[in-house]
C-alpha cells in the first residue's frame, strides 16, 4: 500500500495540473459577466452618496446596482427554485427587507451599503393559505404579513424587521370579501372588488387603523357589463388602478381613509404609471407605447395637471420590447424644474433606466440570465481572404477563358492588379470603405481563436457575442416565441441548426432556432445570418411551422448551395423538410436516415427509418420500440455525443505492445431512468442504446443514487455523476467500451451489421464536491487529450483530466500497467486549486458548458453560462502547436545575429592567419 | 448482506471491492441512523462563525462569503462579524462549506439528530463513519489562499547561461579562441604532455586486478612505454 502511494505520488507529480495560466494573464483569455435576472421587485436609494437601484429578481437574487451605470455592488444569489423564491422586497433607509421561500419564510435585512447580511428569522406559511392570499409590506419599520382569506377573515401580523419577534397580529372579521374577489395591496390599504350585478364595489381596508369603507364604482364607471381589473400602481401613495376589461381608458383611484379620491382625468389603459414624490406633493408618471416610440408624461396626482417639464417623446430602441415602471424617483434639476429617473422592466427581461425625459441611461440585458441555447460559430474570412476566395470560386468563365492553367493565371494577375489598386486605394484614403464586419474587427483569425457566440435566451431574444472581449454585436428579439421545455429535465432548450457556416462564400451563414408559439405551441423556426443577426427568411426571419415538432434534426449534407436541411418529424409521424430545397438531398439519403424519439413519462423510445420513402414523400416507418420504464420510473436525460466530435486514435497501445481497439459507436445513446422503490429508494439506471437498430448494449443499474446527475458521453466513454445517498457523497464513474484486440470493420462502424458487444471497463471515483454541470473538451482533429470540466456549487470550474478519471486505472500495479501509462487507482479525485480555470471568477448557478474547437488542435474554447457568463479558452495537451507565449524572440535573434557575425569574424581571422603561416 | 452492498458499485477486482465493503459496512450503522432521522419534519438551524483571513484585500469580505450545506440546498449569508445561520434545516447530516473565491476553508459534516441535538465532524469521504469531532457551533478558519496560477519563471544569468543557445554559442568560441593558444604555448604544450604521460601511467583498474593475479608487476608500464615510444 505504501508503495503504491509513493508510486502514486510521483505519478500525479508526473502528470501533474501544469494547465494553469499566469497571473499575468487574467483577463486575457478570458472574461466573466454577472447578471442578475428578471426583475420582480424594485427599490431606488437616493438618500445616500452612491445612489443605488435594489432589485430582487426572479433567479431568487437580491442585489443592489450602481444608479449611475447599472453595474452590480452587491449580489446575494439566494437558494434555488421554490426555496428560495423572493416573496417580497423593499427598503427603507437602513434595511433592504427580502422575504423568500415556501412553507416556511426565510426573512432576511440586508445592509443597503455594503450588502451585509443583518438579521435573518423564519416566518412558518399559515396552514391551508394559498400563497396568492399572503401579502407582505413594510410601514415603518415593521414587516407586516397580510393573510385574508375570502368570506372569513384577514389577519395582520406586524414583525420587527431587525429581531424577529411579533409586535401585534391582528384577526379582522371580514365576511364582505367574496369568494372571487381581487384584493390588492396599496399600502396601507388592502383594496378588494366585488361586482354585483352590475355594480362594482371597492372594499378598502385600512390595515393601520381597523375599518372598512365600501363604495361603490358606478358613480363613475356607469354601469358595468364586463369583468373589472383592479390593479395597484407602485409608487409612494395607496393608489388603485381600474379598468374594464376592453375598454381603452382606466381609472385611477387614491386610497383614503374615509374611501377614496377619483383622479380627474381617464388614462389610455395601455399606459404604465408610477406614482412617485416630489417634495411634498405626488406625481403620476405615465409611460404610453407608441409605434416604436414612448412618450413619458407627468401631472400631479392630487389635481392631475399636466407638467410641462416630465413631458418628453423618444424613439424606443427595437431591442427592448414593452416595459413596466418598477420604480422611479424624481428630484429637482441643477438648472431648474424637475427631472425624474425611471427603472424600467421589459417584457425580454431587460432593466434600463431612463432619465425622464428623454434617454436611456444603462441597459442590462438580464435575457442572458437564461440562455437556452449556445453555439460558437466561426466568423467570415477578411475582404482580401474574400477576394481570393473567390478567384477560385469562378469555375465557370467569367471572362470567356476556360477553366485550364491559362484561365487560372488570367484571374490570378486580375487579382493581384484589383489588390494592389485597393492597397494604393487605402494607401491614399480614397478606396470603398472595408465591409462592416471588417471595420468592427469581425473577421477570421489566423488560429481560428475569434469566433462569434450565438446565444439564445428563455425571454425570446436571440444574442450574438463577441467571444474575445463579451461584448454583444447584435440582438434580435423574437415576439410570440417561447423555447421548448424538456419534459424529462424541466429545463428550457431551443434546437439550433447551423445550416450552413461562414466557409461557404460568398453565400453567407444561416443557422436555424426551432422554437414554438406562445398561445398555439406549434413550432417556429427563426432562420437568421448569425454573424450579423440579420433574418433570412420572411421580414422578421419566423417561419410558422403549422404543426407540433416532435423531433428535429439536421442532414448530414447540404443542398446545392451548401445549405443543411432540416428534417422535422411531427406530432403525426409526418416529415417535413427546411427549406423545401433540401428534399431532394433528404430523399437521396432516406435509406441511411434514422430517427428516434423518448418520451420520458411513459419511458417509451421508438426508432423510426426513412427507408421506404418514395422519390415524392418522405416517410418515417417505425422499426423498434423500447419500454424502458415501470412504475414510477421516468427516463430524465437522453444523451448522445457530439456530432462534430472526431476520433483521431481508434485504439490503445497496452503494456505489451498490442492494442485495445475503441468501441466507437456514433449512434449510440446514453439514457438515463430514475425512480424510486421503498427497498432501494431512489435508484438510478443507465442504457446504453444503439438508436439504429434499437438494441440495448450496456446497462447499469445505482441503488440509493439520486439528483444531481450529470452525463458526459464521448468517443468510448462514458462519464456521470450522482449524488450517493448512502454515504453521502458525489460519485462519478465512467465506463469505457472497447471492442477487443481485433477490430471488427476499419473502415466504417455498422449499427447493423456487426450487433457486437463491447468489453465494457468502469470505475467510479468519489468527487469532494457537489457538480452543476459537465462538459468533454473537444478539439479540431481529436489528437489532444480529453479533460472534464466541471462546474461545482460553490461556483468554480474544475478541469480533470481524463487520465485521473481513467476506468483503467488498477488497483495494483504491475510493470504492464505502468506500462501503458495509467495512473493507480485512488477513490478520492483531488480538487487543487491550479485546475480551476475560472480562478477566482466565480459563476453562480451554472446551467450548462458549451465547448468548440478552435483553429489549432492544442486549444478548446469555453463558454459557461447559467445566472453568470464566463469565456475562455484551455489547452488540455498544452499548447503544443503554438509557441510559449513569453518565448524570448529576442534572444533567439540575437543568438542567431551572434553567430553570424562570429562566423564571419573567425572566417576572416582564420584566412588572415593562414595568410601569416604562408609567409612564414 | 454483504454481497448486497458490493454489487453495487461499479468497481473492478476484488481488491476495491472489498476494500469499498469494509468502508460501506463500517458507514452502515450511520446511515441506519440517517434513514430514521428524515422521518421528522421540524426544521433546526444551523450556526456558526467564518473567521477572516487575515490579510483580507477588499474590506467587505463577508459579501464575498457564502456558507452552503450540501452544495446549496441550503445558504448561509454572513454578517458583519462573520457569524452565520442557515435556517430551515431538517435533521439530517449535511456538509456545510464556506465558500470564497480567494480562500480556502475546510468543509464540517454536520449532523442533526431527530432530537434536535448537534455534532460536527471533519469531512471523510472515504471512510464515512470516521468521526473526529470539531466544535460546534461552527469556527471557520482560513486554510490557506488559493494559488490559481502558475508561477512565472524569474530570469536569472545561471538559467540564461546554462541555456542551450548560450552554450552553443560560448562552447565553440571557447574551442576556436583558446584551444589554438593553449597549442602555441610551449609551457602549455609540456604541460599536456606531461598531462598524458601521467595519464598513460596511471594503471588501469583491470590491469591492476590482471596484475595482482599474475604476480608480473613491472612489465606492464614498461610494455606502454615501450608501445608509446614506437608510436
Amino acid at each position: 500500500m505504501k508503495y503504491s502511494v509513493t508510486v502514486f505520488v510521483l505519478l500525479t507529480w508526473a502528470f501533474r495540473w501544469s494547465f494553469c495560466i499566469y497571473e499575468d494573464q487574467i483577463g486575457k483569455f478570458d472574461w466573466r459577466q454577472t447578471y442578475i435576472g428578471k426583475l420582480k421587485f424594485a427599490y431606488l436609494d437616493t438618500i445616500s452618496t452612491t445612489k443605488k437601484a435594489f432589485v430582487a429578481t426572479e433567479e431568487n437574487v437580491v442585489a443592489a446596482l450602481n444608479l449611475k451605470t447599472g453595474q452590480i455592488v452587491w449580489r446575494h444569489v439566494l437558494e434555488k427554485a421554490d426555496q428560495g423564491e423572493i416573496q417580497f422586497m423593499d427598503g427603507d433607509g437602513d434595511d433592504i427587507v427580502t422575504v423568500s421561500g415556501r412553507n416556511i419564510f426565510v426573512v432576511r435585512t440586508w445592509d443597503p451599503h455594503n450588502g451585509f447580511l443583518k438579521s435573518e428569522w423564519t416566518v412558518a406559511q399559515p396552514l391551508i393559505r394559498r400563497l396568492i392570499d399572503i401579502k407582505w409590506f413594510l410601514y415603518q419599520k415593521q414587516l407586516f404579513q397580510v393573510v385574508s382569506v375570502a368570506l372569513s377573515d384577514i389577519t395582520i401580523t406586524a414583525y420587527n424587521i431587525s429581531a424577529g419577534t411579533k409586535v401585534s397580529s391582528d384577526l379582522i372579521h371580514a365576511p364582505w370579501m367574496a369568494q372571487d374577489s381581487r384584493c390588492v395591496l396599496a399600502v396601507p390599504y388592502l383594496a378588494c372588488l366585488d361586482k354585483v350585478g352590475q355594480e362594482v364595489l371597492l372594499h378598502s381596508f385600512s390595515l393601520t387603523g381597523a375599518g372598512t369603507q365600501t363604495k361603490s364604482l358606478s358613480a363613475f364607471m356607469g354601469e358595468v357589463k364586463t369583468s373589472v381589473t383592479l390593479e395597484t400602481v407602485g409608487g409612494s401613495q395607496p393608489v388603485v388602478e381600474v379598468a374594464m376589461v376592453g375598454n381603452s381608458s382606466k381609472h385611477i383611484l387614491l386610497l383614503e381613509a374615509n374611501g377614496f379620491t377619483l383622479y380627474p382625468h381617464q388614462l389610455p389603459s395601455a399606459a404604465k404609471l408610477y406614482v412617485a414624490s416630489y417634495e411634498k406633493s405626488s406625481i403620476v408618471l405615465q409611460a404610453l407605447y407608441m409605434e416604436g416610440w414612448l412618450v413619458l408624461s407627468g401631472s400631479t396626482l392630487e389635481t392631475g395637471k399636466e407638467l410641462s417639464d416630465l413631458a418628453g417623446k423618444l424613439k424606443y430602441p427595437s431591442g427592448l420590447g414593452e416595459g413596466n415602471i418598477a420604480a422611479a424617483v424624481c428630484s429637482p434639476k441643477k438648472d431648474k424644474g424637475k427631472g425624474c429617473r425611471i427603472l424600467l422592466v421589459t417584457d425580454d427581461h431587460a432593466i434600463a433606466l431612463m432619465s425622464h425625459p428623454g434617454k436611456f441611461v444603462w441597459v442590462r440585458e438580464e435575457a442572458l440570465a437564461s440562455i437556452a441555447a449556445v453555439e460558437i460559430l466561426d466568423l467570415p474570412v477578411s475582404d482580401t481572404d474574400a477576394a481570393i476566395e473567390k478567384e477560385f470560386d469562378h469555375k465557370e468563365m467569367d471572362f470567356g477563358v476556360s477553366s485550364g492553367f491559362v484561365g487560372m493565371f488570367v484571374h490570378r494577375l486580375a487579382s493581384q492588379i484589383l489588390q494592389l489598386r485597393s492597397l494604393v486605394l487605402t494607401i491614399l484614403g480614397l478606396g470603398e470603405p472595408p465591409s462592416a464586419g471588417q471595420r468592427a474587427g469581425l473577421v477570421r483569425d489566423e488560429f481560428g481563436l475569434h469566433k462569434m457566440i450565438v446565444v439564445a435566451s428563455s425571454a425570446g431574444k436571440v444574442f450574438g457575442i463577441d467571444n474575445l472581449s463579451g461584448e454583444i454585436i447584435w440582438q434580435q428579439r423574437l415576439e410570440n416565441v417561447k423555447p421548448y421545455v424538456d419534459q424529462a429535465t424541466g429545463k428550457n432548450h431551443a434546437p439550433f441548426f447551423v445550416q450552413r457556416t461562414t466557409r461557404h462564400f460568398p453565400s453567407p451563414a444561416q443557422c436555424a432556432l426551432l422554437l414554438r408559439h406562445k398561445v398555439t405551441d406549434e413550432g417556429v423556426l427563426f432562420v437568421f445570418n448569425p454573424i450579423t443577426g440579420q433574418p433570412l427568411a420572411e421580414s422578421d426571419g419566423l417561419i410558422s411551422l403549422g404543426y407540433k415538432v416532435k423531433q428535429s434534426f439536421l442532414l448530414h449534407e447540404g443542398n446545392k448551395e451548401s445549405l443543411r436541411g432540416i428534417l422535422l418529424l411531427d406530432n403525426e409521424d409526418n416529415l417535413h423538410v427546411y427549406p423545401e430545397s433540401a428534399q431532394s438531398v433528404a430523399v437521396a439519403m432516406a435509406a441511411t436516415i434514422f430517427i428516434f424519439t423518448a418520451d420520458p413519462n411513459s419511458g417509451l423510445l421508438v426508432g423510426y427509418s426513412l427507408a421506404l420513402s418514395t422519390k415524392q414523400n418522405l416517410i418515417a416507418t417505425r422499426v423498434w420500440e423500447i419500454k424502458l420504464t415501470h412504475g414510477s420510473q421516468r427516463i430524465t436525460a437522453v444523451i448522445s455525443k457530439s456530432s462534430i466530435e472526431k476520433v483521431h486514435s481508434q485504439g490503445r497501445v497496452l503494456g505489451d505492445r498490442s492494442v485495445l481497439y475503441k468501441y466507437i459507436n456514433p449512434n449510440l445513446v446514453a439514457v438515463l431512468t430514475q425512480g424510486f422503490d421503498p427497498v432501494h429508494k431512489q435508484f438510478l439506471n443507465i442504457y446504453l442504446i444503439d438508436v439504429v437498430s434499437g438494441s440495448v448494449i450496456f446497462s447499469i443499474s445505482h441503488k440509493r443514487a439520486r439528483e444531481p446527475v450529470h452525463i458526459v458521453h464521448s468517443e468510448n466513454w462514458l462519464l456521470y455523476s450522482y449524488f450517493s445517498d448512502k454515504s453521502r457523497r458525489t460519485e462519478i464513474v465512467t465506463l469505457e467500451l472497447y471492442e477487443g484486440k481485433v477490430q471488427s470493420n476499419t473502415t466504417a462502424f455498422s449499427s447493423v451489421a456487426a450487433p457486437l458487444q463491447p468489453i465494457v471497463d468502469r470505475q467510479a471515483y468519489i468527487l469532494p464536491g457537489m457538480i452543476e454541470s459537465m462538459k468533454e473538451t473537444i478539439t479540431e482533429k481529436g489528437i489532444t487529450s480529453k479533460h472534464i470540466l466541471v462546474a461545482l456549487a460553490n461556483g468554480a470550474i474544475l478541469e480533470i483530466p481524463w487520465v485521473f478519471l481513467d476506468p483503467r486505472r488498477p488497483i495494483t500495479v504491475t510493470s504492464e500497467m505502468r506500462e501503458e501509462g495509467v495512473i493507480p487507482y485512488m477513490p478520492e479525485l483531488p480538487i487543487p486549486s491550479e485546475a480551476i480555470i475560472n480562478y477566482n471568477q466565480t459563476v453562480q448557478r451554472v446551467r450548462g458548458i458549451h465547448t468548440t474547437p478552435s483553429g489549432l488542435e492544442s486549444t478548446c474554447l469555453v463558454f459557461v453560462y447559467g445566472l453568470d457568463m464566463f469565456y475562455t479558452r484551455v489547452a488540455p495537451s498544452k499548447t503544443f502547436d503554438l509557441l510559449k507565449e513569453d518565448f524570448d524572440h529576442f534572444l533567439i535573434t540575437a543568438v542567431l545575429l551572434g553567430l553570424t557575425v562570429t562566423s564571419y569574424i573567425t572566417k576572416k581571422l582564420a584566412s588572415r592567419k593562414a595568410l601569416k603561416q604562408a609567409w612564414k | 448482506m454483504n454481497v448486497k452492498m458490493t454489487k453495487l458499485l461499479v468497481l473492478p477486482g476484488s481488491a476495491v471491492l472489498n476494500f469499498i465493503a469494509v468502508i460501506i459496512l463500517l458507514g452502515l450503522a450511520h446511515t441506519v441512523q440517517s434513514e430514521l432521522d428524515d422521518v421528522t419534519t421540524e426544521v433546526y438551524s444551523v450556526e456558526g462563525k467564518v473567521f477572516p483571513p487575515d490579510s483580507y484585500g477588499t474590506s467587505n469580505w463577508q459579501v464575498a462569503t457564502r456558507v452552503l450545506v450540501n452544495g446549496g440546498d441550503f445558504v448561509g449569508f454572513l454578517k458583519e462579524d462573520g457569524t452565520f445561520a442557515i435556517n430551515n434545516v431538517p435533521s439530517g447530516s449535511y456538509v456545510v462549506e464556506v465558500a470564497n473565491p480567494n480562500y480556502a476553508y475546510e468543509p464540517v459534516r454536520v449532523e442533526i439528530n431527530s432530537k434536535g441535538k448537534y455534532r460536527a465532524r471533519k469531512v471523510n469521504y472515504i471512510q464515512t463513519s470516521q468521526v473526529l469531532q470539531v466544535p460546534y457551533p461552527l469556527k471557520m478558519k482560513p486554510l490557506n489562499r488559493f494559488r490559481y496560477f502558475q508561477v512565472r519563471e524569474q530570469w536569472r544569468v545561471t538559467d540564461f547561461l546554462f541555456s542551450p543557445m548560450v552554450l552553443m554559442m560560448v562552447l565553440p568560441l571557447l574551442l576556436i579562441m583558446i584551444l589554438p593558444k593553449m597549442m602555441n604555448d610551449p609551457e602549455t604544450r609540456k604541460e599536456m604532455e606531461q598531462f598524458n604521460n601521467f595519464k598513460y601511467d596511471m594503471p588501469e583498474v583491470s590491469e591492476v586486478l590482471t596484475s595482482f593475479f599474475t604476480g608480473s608487476e613491472k612489465q606492464k608500464p614498461r610494455a606502454l612505454k615501450s608501445n608509446k615510444k614506437r608510436q
